[in-house]
């Protein structure tokens, strides 16, 4: 148990302390602002653009919207990349763990000698 | 490690086996912590210690913040204040996997099992902490021998005894240094509870330091080094279990002098 001990006396002082979820918190947030910020502001430039009479004002406008939309998918790409990372995390587990378990079934399946035998006996008789 | 802290008493924190040798720092120790809901405060400076090879019990009322202090040794909720040390080191704000995976072991309140997933897939999860399925089952079945035959059964179908067990074999078999059980009782019969403390018992033996949250104190005072009554947020005893059966009634039904 000594040994367990030491080997935990060197892990925690090598442990760094991760302020993770903190940070994944803050991105969450700014993704949701983002988000939600990118579609009003390229809709308000959007409804500017249909009052203007130059072309110039017009095209900047619509730059703005267009920019602005590409805020939002980038907001709602960070968004749901922070809220659903844990989820994520454990669903790949499971599916890991399923292909795992298949494999193992495959592997345990061909393994078996007396399937086989009897697959090489029983198929004269049906063709008979 | 500095000698002016592993020489303060923090409440239980003196060794359980009593040698002469300089005492060792606590595996898990926790230093005027503060913890809050939102804004309203339920620890009020707690301080608490696990040395090596003891069993600690905190007890408690409903309410007096056992489970909240369960939340801070295992990383679940950050102190407001205060600092968490394990084998000397302060991992204040360490996330729970990273606790668990240096070896601080939770096995919350209310089974800590998965119920949707049957006892092998259960078992399965610690291999992402230690080593081989088989070889884990191996050894978790030989500790239960009552899992063996469920092992393709849900757990969420085990009665709340087997359930327990087959938390605490998933706990054992990642090899932790320091077990935190909250409320380990919590809705099974006094015959399984009996049981449950004696796998304990058999588990402290093999020298893993063990912090156990009861509100049931006779459950646990049996197989506890030491014990601390927590009252209101705050360690208001701490001591062996002989101390501390006098304060035991008052603090669950209060005194004349509180």
């Amino acid at each position: 148990m000594s040994e367990r001990i030491a080997r935990l006396e060197r892990e925690a002082a090598n442990l760094k302390v991760s302020t993770s979820a903190k940070r994944d918190g803050i991105l969450q947030a700014v993704g949701a602002v983002a988000m939600v910020a990118g579609v009003v502001i390229a809709f308000v430039a959007y409804q500017l653009s249909l009052d203007k009479s130059d072309d110039r004002d017009i095209q900047s406008l619509v730059i703005l919207a267009v920019s602005m939309l590409g805020l939002s998918v980038t907001g709602a790409a960070v968004f749901l990349r922070y809220s659903l990372a844990r989820f994520l995390r454990f669903w790949l587990l499971r599916q890991l763990y399923e292909g795992q378990a298949h494999l193992d079934r495959l592997v345990g399946a061909l393994g078996q000698p007396n399937s086989s035998d009897e697959h090489e006996v029983a198929e004269p008789e049906a063709s008979r | 490690m500095e000698p002016s802290r592993r020489d303060r008493d923090v409440g239980v924190g003196l060794r359980a086996n009593g040698s002469d040798s300089p005492p060792a720092a606590p595996l898990l120790e926790l230093v005027g912590v503060r913890a809050a809901y939102g804004g309203i405060e339920v620890l009020h400076g707690v301080d608490l210690a696990v040395p090596q090879g003891a069993v600690v019990a905190l007890l408690g009322a409903n309410g007096a913040g056992k489970s909240t202090t369960v939340k801070v040794a295992a990383g679940l909720l950050p102190p407001t204040a205060g600092r968490v040390h394990v084998a000397g080191h302060d991992v204040t704000g360490a996330s729970s996997h990273d606790l668990a995976r240096i070896g601080v072991c939770t096995i919350p309140e209310g089974h800590g099992v998965f119920p949707n997933l049957t006892v092998r897939e259960n078992l399965w999860m610690a291999t992402q902490v230690s080593g081989r399925l088989d070889v884990l089952e191996d050894a978790a079945y030989a500790r239960f021998p009552l899992l063996g035959p469920r092992r393709h059964q849900l757990a969420g179908s085990l009665s709340g005894g087997e359930q327990q067990m087959l938390a605490l074999s998933r706990a054992l078999v990642t090899d932790p240094a320091v077990l935190v059980l909250d409320e380990l009782s919590m809705g099974l019969a006094p015959i399984v509870v009996q049981q449950l403390y004696e796998i304990v018992a058999q588990v402290a033996q093999e020298g893993i330091s063990i912090l156990v949250v009861e509100q049931f104190a006779r459950a646990v005072l049996g197989i506890a080094d030491r014990a601390a009554i927590m009252v209101n947020g705050v360690v208001a005893h701490a001591g062996t279990p002989a101390e501390l059966q006098s304060e035991l009634s008052s603090a669950y039904l209060g005194s004349d002098n509180e």
